[in-house]
């Protein structure tokens, strides 16, 4: 290997971003990792559970954190973004934008002095299902660990009272953003995705019936350390959801929303079936969908759930979600295409499958980049040594990213090499 | 899709499926001319059609049990011509597009409803050939000189005519600017008369055709809710003048309006015309009878009034149609046919009302004439046109009611339905929706 290769550098601290840092550190090449959020984990850390294992994403996350902590040669910036990547000649030299954290790490902040403070913020990690205060810890396993400041949250009465509430010098409020510049030898680009604003499926009620919520929001509710710590219950009410609905391809193969199809929420949704049945041994569940796309060894998964007498199968697209006249419960109109019947059926709370789209059309990478209609990229550009990896390349599932990246690794391992 | 051949009147080869004794195809021959006949309607490719049952969720016409037109979509992907034009659900649709706007294929469901619906005036017309002319291009030359040399005809031997039969045009001081001097009045009632009758007669020639073939089709009855062939009369009539079933329309609620104004406009028109038809033996105008009437005649001020209300409506749906909006149809020929024939004849009508206002001879002959081409025109081709909607609307919705289509769920399966237009029963039957999914696959693949 070449001691003096360049470093390479990752963009996105998800789940793919991490497996191409540590892959390619634990060779030996030296990595910036760049995370936009103030912790890694990305999207996979709001799971509950994997699919089909059901099993937590915590464990393999705890490992990588390990592996990125004991590693020299990983960097990691996060709140962090790209701003700008220049090819002078094959040289590539990025410029990166680190946001402040007002937190100095110096000093122990705890939360009992937090709850001191009046100001709150919407916690976009439960899918602003609930409030943190303005100095928040981002998630319990948050890495890098340690508090955050809402510096636009917070309100001026609140800064004032930091100094007395927190131990001097563990909030600087002078801090200011940073720019540094990077020479790299190649990049890979994990910028993975985000749920389809389920606002605009106007006809499926997201956003004017409480009752309905989305997949990515079920899986907070299912968590532990999620809004409810694990009750699956109605926003509306706080009531245990017991007749609940699954809507596949909310938006997803849709020409008017998303033309593809989203590869995981299929899966998705069944592994949350598995979690309100394991939660509520009464609660009724109905999966409404266009064709089940569990391929591969994941068959199993749904014909196991078949057996459920609990669990309905109903094929047809759900065409419109309305509450009941006078209660928050939901009315669902679908064609049974197999019993050939218009149903209008009724349920405590709707899960809407909503599909995936990629994060770069708002988090655009600083250069030249072939993407798709809708987003998606190869990471084709005008120069050598850009790998895309997972989500921003198509949707898919945490196995493939994880293999996307390991493969994208040894890419841009025989890229940062070439120099020699 | 380059050569798709045009709509046959005959008889394209047969729809045909096996059924195995559980009910389940086991061949389906598409008829594939029909395939590329219904492609010609929707932009887009229909067998893109992935069977979601967004359309027949979404349609706020669609009876609960059976609803269309998922189904109706299926049948299409696979060519299953006679099972479709047999099918009282296809005229069910009032083409609203609330489906075609939700459709996650963009397949535009309502647009292949109303391909169908021209397939079935072809089919059940009588004679087709007429039907056929009605909805290609090419063949407007001749229908346009069918009415033209007709009244020609007329024209040439009105003396003759006039003279073997004895007929005097009244004259006397009251009829102050004589309208008749070009088309004397006995003729003009005589000859629109006898070829109102003759398209009447066509159009329900068509109807009978397309309830037996319901009757064969889709011979389902609920007992439940079924009602006797007079009330499903009264009630579809019922349902057809307070446009109960477009008021349901969601996507374009303009048309509710557009269609009223029309044909309220018409009814207006036609009351107007029956009061002058029955000249001679009317009571209440005998006597005093000026013709034409005078502009503040309440007779005059109601056919003015009819007219402007056929000319806002045909504007009306002039204008959905070119606002562009997606959901909204194409306009396709047959369409536009029935657009233009209906506003000649409202200009045409109130450019000869005031060319004969200002004395203006001869153009007022002229636009007379014109005139009575389109009107004469639009009596002709009632069975074969669009306007033959009349006829297989109203069919299907009295169809609907006799058999108590919309009340209960009857998803019972039935074991021996005949399908075949020409009489000729062979044995088929409805196949079960399990199947239909398998096979849809697999024609949508091939």
């Amino acid at each position: 290997m070449n001691a003096n290769a360049k470093p390479l550098l990752v963009i996105g601290g998800g789940i793919g971003g991490m497996t191409a840092a540590v892959d390619a550190a634990e060779i030996g090449y030296k990595v910036i990792l760049v995370e936009k959020e103030a912790y890694l984990g990305g999207r996979v850390m709001r799971m509950h559970r994997y699919f089909p294992k059901m099993c937590p994403p915590t464990c393999g996350f705890e490992i990588n954190t390990r592996r990125i902590k004991q590693n020299p040669r990983i960097t990691v910036h996060t709140m962090a973004t790209v701003e700008e990547i220049t090819d002078e000649a094959g040289d590539l030299r990025a410029k990166i934008r680190i946001r402040p954290k007002y937190v100095t790490d110096m000093h122990l902040i705890a939360d009992s002095m937090t709850e001191k403070l009046t100001t709150e913020r919407v916690n976009d990690f439960n899918y602003g299902m609930d409030k943190t205060k303005a100095l928040y810890m981002p998630h319990d396993m948050a890495y890098p660990p340690g508090y955050v400041l809402d510096r636009e949250a917070l309100s001026e009465t609140d800064a004032e009272k930091l100094n007395e509430i927190c131990p001097p010098g563990a909030i600087d409020l002078e801090m200011t953003e940073k720019r540094i510049a990077v020479d790299i030898g190649a990049v890979i680009i994990a910028t993975g995705w985000r749920p389809y604003d389920a606002t605009k499926l106007d006809y499926l009620g997201f956003g004017q019936c409480q009752n309905v919520i989305t997949n990515v929001m079920m899986e907070r509710l299912a968590a532990m350390g999620g809004p409810t710590a694990g009750e699956i219950v109605r926003p509306s009410d706080g009531k245990k959801a017991e007749n609940i609905a699954f809507v596949q391809c909310a938006g997803s193969r849709d020409e008017n929303h998303l033309p593809y199809c989203s590869a995981v929420c299929c899966m998705g949704s069944l592994k949350q079936v598995r979690y309100i049945r394991e939660k509520n041994e009464n609660a009724k569940i109905t999966v409404f969908y266009i064709d089940v796309r569990t391929i591969g060894r994941e068959e199993k998964f749904y014909y196991d759930l078949l057996e459920d007498e609990n669990v309905s199968f109903i094929k047809g697209k759900v065409a419109k979600i309305s509450e009941e006249p006078g209660s928050e419960n939901l009315v669902l109109d679908v064609e049974d295409t197999i019993t050939r019947e218009n149903l209008h059926k009724g349920f405590d709370m709707v899960v809407l499958a909503t599909g995936m789209v990629p994060n770069t059309p708002d988090f655009k990478i600083p250069f030249e980049l072939k993407y798709d209609d809708y987003g998606f990229t190869d990471g084709v550009t005008n120069f050598d040594g850009v790998y895309t990896v997972g989500c921003a390349k198509r949707p898919c599932d945490v196995s493939r990213t994880t293999k996307d990246s390991t493969a994208a690794t040894l890419k841009a391992i025989q890229c940062l090499n070439r120099g020699e | 899709m380059q050569d798709k051949p045009n709509i046959s009147a005959e008889d394209s080869p047969k729809t045909t499926f096996v059924l195995s004794k559980n009910g389940r195809p086991l061949l389906i021959e598409p008829d594939l001319d029909f395939i590329r006949m219904l492609g010609k309607h929707t932009p887009g490719i229909y067998k893109k059609c992935m069977q979601c049952g967004t359309c027949s969720a979404t349609c706020e016409l669609s009876p609960d049990p059976e609803p269309f037109p998922r189904k109706e979509m299926a049948w299409a992907s696979w060519g299953m011509k006679d099972l479709l034009l047999g099918d009282p659900d296809v005229w069910l649709c009032h083409q609203c597009n609330d489906c075609s706007a939700k459709c996650p294929r963009d397949v535009k469901p309502g647009d292949v409803m109303a391909g169908i619906r021209q397939a079935g005036v072809i089919r059940w017309s009588f004679p087709s050939f007429l039907g056929k002319w009605a909805s290609e291009p090419q063949s407007v030359i001749f229908l346009l000189a069918i009415p033209t040399l007709l009244l020609i005809l007329a024209l040439y031997l009105k003396d003759p005519i006039a003279n073997v039969l004895g007929i005097i045009e009244p004259t006397g001081e009251r009829i102050i600017y004589p309208y008749s001097s070009m088309f004397p009045h006995w003729l003009l009632i005589s000859f629109f008369m006898f070829f109102s009758i003759l398209a009447s007669a066509s159009g329900i020639i068509g109807a009978i055709r397309f309830w037996k073939a319901m009757k064969t089709t889709f011979p389902r009855k609920n007992p439940a809710s079924a009602k006797s062939l007079f009330s499903s009369i009264i009630v579809t009539l019922k349902k057809i003048i307070f446009h109960d079933d477009f008021s349901k329309c969601t996507e374009s609620a303009p048309r509710l309006w557009s269609h009223m104004l029309v044909l309220f406009g018409f009814a207006g028109l036609s009351l107007v015309t029956f009061w002058i038809i029955t000249i001679r033996i009317n009571p209440f105008i005998q006597g005093d009878f000026i013709y034409p009437f005078s502009f503040w005649s309440p007779w005059k001020i109601l056919a003015n009034l009819g007219g402007a209300a056929v000319l806002a409506g045909i504007l009306l749906m002039i204008m959905d149609r070119y606002k562009g909006k997606e959901s909204a149809h194409t306009g396709k020929y047959f369409d536009w046919l029935l657009l233009g024939t209906i506003l000649i004849v409202v200009i045409t009508g109130y450019i000869t009302e005031v060319l004969h206002y200002v004395r203006l001879d001869p153009h007022r002959h002229l636009a007379y004439f014109t005139h009575l081409v389109f009107v004469l025109g639009l009596i002709l081709y009632l069975p074969y046109s669009k306007l033959a909607h009349i006829f297989y609307r109203t069919t299907a919705l009295i169809y609907d009611e006799y058999t108590g289509r919309n009340v209960e769920i009857s998803t019972v399966v039935n074991a021996n339905l005949t399908v075949n237009s020409d009489g000729e029963d062979s044995p088929r039957q409805e196949e079960e929706t399990a199947s239909e999914q398998g096979n849809a696959t697999t024609q949508n693949g091939s």
